[in-house]
């Protein structure tokens, strides 16, 4: 069992204060093998503490992310599965799937890894898997004015995906949505 | 008798015990003729631990009862007296726990004739004044033991607590020295009311609460403010009225704008520093009123503190202020049936934004100014109306404005187009008198960025402009004009074609094999198959030449992947 945390558009402080604390308090230190974080931080507090999280923490750049050194794109592999991670704000036009699939084919990965739409979706699509965390504090984006605090955790073995999407609506409630995602020989 | 010869004091204590216990031992007698009895021998008695001794013995072994009955004449007003050595700090924070708990178990307990705050207020005031030696961390640790009395015994008195604090504060006024030293204490003392009242607005309504922060040292003040805003975020609290709003930031000044006892060659670190003032641009998420209008109110407020904080503070304050107040145009448009006013307030938000996005500029944040007026540009839009197109217009000008003056790395030149291009393309209210000018910008600047492969994606992305972009005449259609999509990209393949890098051009060639299918895919009949087989041929040409390492694998399989992805969506094989 390898669990990957997918998290990402926090927007502290801009947009956001905080991580919701009934998150907070699931993410505990040591539970955690990789992080996969779709950017938009966007201070070095929230990646410090992603890393004290998870000792493999991978942030791309999101578009209020001003630290240079953050990769517009990357592709990480864990267990048989390779994993495509991008932002999203590159990708035109903004939450597109055809777009964001044919950044999938560059990358040439088995799941691709988006956010910056602040839309949570996890679905398959011509034998491949597509997952967008949402954003975790629920912060605002022009096409998603008050989205759910979300977040994904990924239980990867052998040729299995279970993603774990964890929400967060308005009644306080916290909800767990399981999919199933085997890798398949299946091209497109 | 047993008593007066008390002279080793647990002898006296022992005895004390047993004398409580007798029968007989009205409250009287303890009045009349124990409890002074006992006072006497310790005032006479010159060791202070023996003393106290004593008096806790007092404390402890007589009921609550006798206590409250002698409180005021007797207990306290022996205290009272200056020329007793007894030490009567913990003897009296001793009584007012005592007291203080029988209250809490039932307040019956207390006769309704017996002001227990009252009595311990005026009393302990008189012995810090008659007392000038007493140090401040005495004086702080009697004030915290009456705040916490008035807070557990009378919780809906808040002029009580106020009253200790008034206290305090008038003694550290009026008695020259008498603070020195104190800033430790005070500032526990300071934290008793926040961690108590687990709602700030009722430590925002003690008017001499703040006036104490003066007394602190900076790093103790700092530290209390941070505290107090952290207690904020962490409680969920929210500040909802602008005049509240102005307590607040008036009382954690020191966090918000650089004090006047700060040392001016003080070297800050700058991660905490960072963490401080993004401490500050969260706090502003929990300023927000439900009334737009009293929001607006609030936002003035911010913006009237923070900007007093400089340039090194706003890049990290202003943000939240900024999409605070993009959020309030959509609430003022949301309710735009209802206020015929709304168009007149969202004019006054935009200026808003774009007064603290100029301050943004003029302090030289660059990247941070240039991304906000792309998001305030989308805001614009979404308002429909036709002031908020022309400030919209401003905002994606004055973003054009930085990205040509002041972004000149070349890799922060795509990335910043790129986005421009992508923001603008959401656009949907622009008429065609302002987004033809800003469709040929982003044009424009794509293809005078310096290196040929960058120049080749940003106008490719520039395509999408002329598909999926949107103008208010189209109201709501896309403007699906095929011809510009396809001059684009052969404008893009084009350049590609002068890149010198052979493993460039055909990565940029399979890139755009992609672009084209994409359109393909989204109803652009006009790429043709020609036009794919064309680019395909030159792809299949090109690939067998390219130097063999990971990044050609890289090109290779992308470029199988595309044609398996052209030959299953589009049942076209080359």
């Amino acid at each position: 069992m390898v669990l990957v945390l997918v998290i990402g558009d926090m927007h502290i402080p801009y947009r956001s204060d905080s991580i919701p604390p009934k998150f907070r308090k699931l993410l505990v230190p040591g539970k955690i093998q990789h992080i996969l974080c779709t950017g938009n931080l966007c201070l070095r507090e929230t990646h410090d503490y992603l890393k004290s999280i998870s000792s493999d923490v991978h942030i791309v750049r999101g578009d209020f992310d001003l630290n240079t050194s953050y990769p517009e794109q990357k592709v990480v592999t864990v267990g048989q599965f390779k994993i495509g991670l991008i932002h999203g704000h590159q990708v035109v036009p903004w939450g597109d799937n055809d777009a964001i699939a044919a950044v999938r084919r560059q990358l040439d990965v088995d799941v691709m890894v988006s956010g910056h739409t602040h839309k949570l979706e996890a679905y398959e699509k011509d034998g491949k898997f597509y997952i967008n965390p949402g954003s975790v504090t629920g912060a605002y984006s022009p096409m998603e004015r008050n989205p759910v605090p979300a977040f994904i955790l990924m239980d990867i073995q052998s040729s299995t995906l279970v993603t774990y999407v964890y929400s967060l609506p308005p009644d306080g409630e916290m909800e767990v949505k399981k999919i199933e995602f085997k890798k398949g020989d299946r091209e497109e | 008798a047993v008593v007066s010869s008390g002279i080793n004091a647990e002898y006296g204590g022992t005895n004390l015990e047993r004398l409580s216990r007798l029968e007989g031992v009205t409250v009287e007698r303890y009045e009349k003729q124990i409890l002074p009895a006992v006072l006497k021998q310790l005032v006479n008695c010159k060791d202070s631990i023996a003393q106290e001794y004593l008096m806790d013995c007092i404390i402890q072994v007589f009921p609550d009862e006798f206590h409250l009955r002698t409180l005021e004449n007797t207990f306290l007003d022996t205290c009272c007296q200056p020329q007793s050595q007894v030490n009567v700090r913990n003897i009296i924070i001793s009584i007012i726990g005592r007291l203080s708990n029988f209250a809490q178990a039932d307040p019956s307990n207390i006769p309704e004739d017996i002001k227990l705050f009252d009595i311990f207020s005026v009393k302990v005031t008189q012995i810090i004044q008659s007392r000038t030696e007493m140090p401040p961390e005495d004086i702080l640790v009697l004030q915290s033991a009456l705040i916490k009395l008035a807070l557990n015994v009378y919780p809906a008195e808040t002029g009580y607590v106020n009253q200790v604090l008034q206290n305090t504060l008038n003694i550290f006024q009026t008695e020259e020295g008498r603070a020195k030293g104190c800033s430790n204490e005070l500032g526990k003392l300071l934290r008793v009311p926040v961690d108590h009242y687990q709602d700030i607005l009722t430590v925002l309504e003690l008017d001499a609460y703040p006036k104490l922060f003066s007394f602190l040292d900076l790093n103790t003040r700092k530290d209390l403010c941070v505290y107090i805003a952290e207690h904020i975020i962490e409680t969920g609290t929210l500040i909802y009225s602008h005049d509240q709003v102005d307590l607040l930031l008036t009382m954690i000044e020191c966090l918000v704008a650089d004090a006047p006892d700060q040392p001016s060659n003080q070297i800050e670190d700058p991660e905490d520093f960072e963490c401080e003032q993004a401490l500050v641009g969260r706090l502003v998420h929990q300023m927000t009123s439900q009334v737009p209008d009293q929001q607006f109110l609030i936002l003035n407020t911010c913006k009237k503190h923070l900007i007093a904080g400089g340039d090194k503070r706003i890049q990290f304050t202003l943000p939240s202020l900024i999409f605070r107040a993009i959020h309030l145009c959509r609430v003022y448009h949301d309710l735009r049936e209802e206020d015929e006013k709304w168009e007149k307030k969202v004019t006054k938000i935009l200026q808003y934004i774009n007064s603290l996005l100029s301050a943004l500029v003029k302090a030289e944040y660059w990247d941070l100014s240039l991304r906000l007026y792309l998001q305030a540009s989308l805001v614009c839009d979404a308002m429909g109306i036709s002031n908020a197109e022309t400030v919209g217009y401003e905002f994606m000008s004055h973003a054009f404005a930085i990205y040509e003056e002041e972004v000149s790395d070349s890799k922060a030149q795509l990335i910043a187009i790129s986005l421009i291009v992508a923001t603008f393309e959401r656009t949907i209210n622009f008429s065609e008198e302002n987004h033809e000018p800003l469709r040929s910008q982003c044009f424009r600047a794509g293809s005078k960025l310096l290196k040929k492969p960058d120049q080749c994606r940003a106008v490719s992305l520039c395509s999408h402009l002329y598909w999926s972009g949107k103008n208010r005449e189209g109201a709501g259609e896309p403007l699906r004009n095929a011809t510009k999509v396809l001059e684009c990209l052969k404008k893009a393949v084009r350049i590609s074609n002068q890149c010198m890098e052979p493993t460039v051009q055909v990565q940029l060639f399979v890139e755009l094999l992609n672009k084209y299918i994409y359109f393909l895919g989204t109803g652009c009949e006009e790429v043709s198959e020609s036009v794919l087989s064309q680019l395909v041929g030159k792809i299949h040409e090109d690939m067998p030449g390219l130097e063999s390492g990971d990044i050609t694998k890289q090109i290779v399989k992308h470029f199988e992947t595309t044609l398996r992805f052209i030959e299953s969506r589009h049942q076209l094989t080359f």
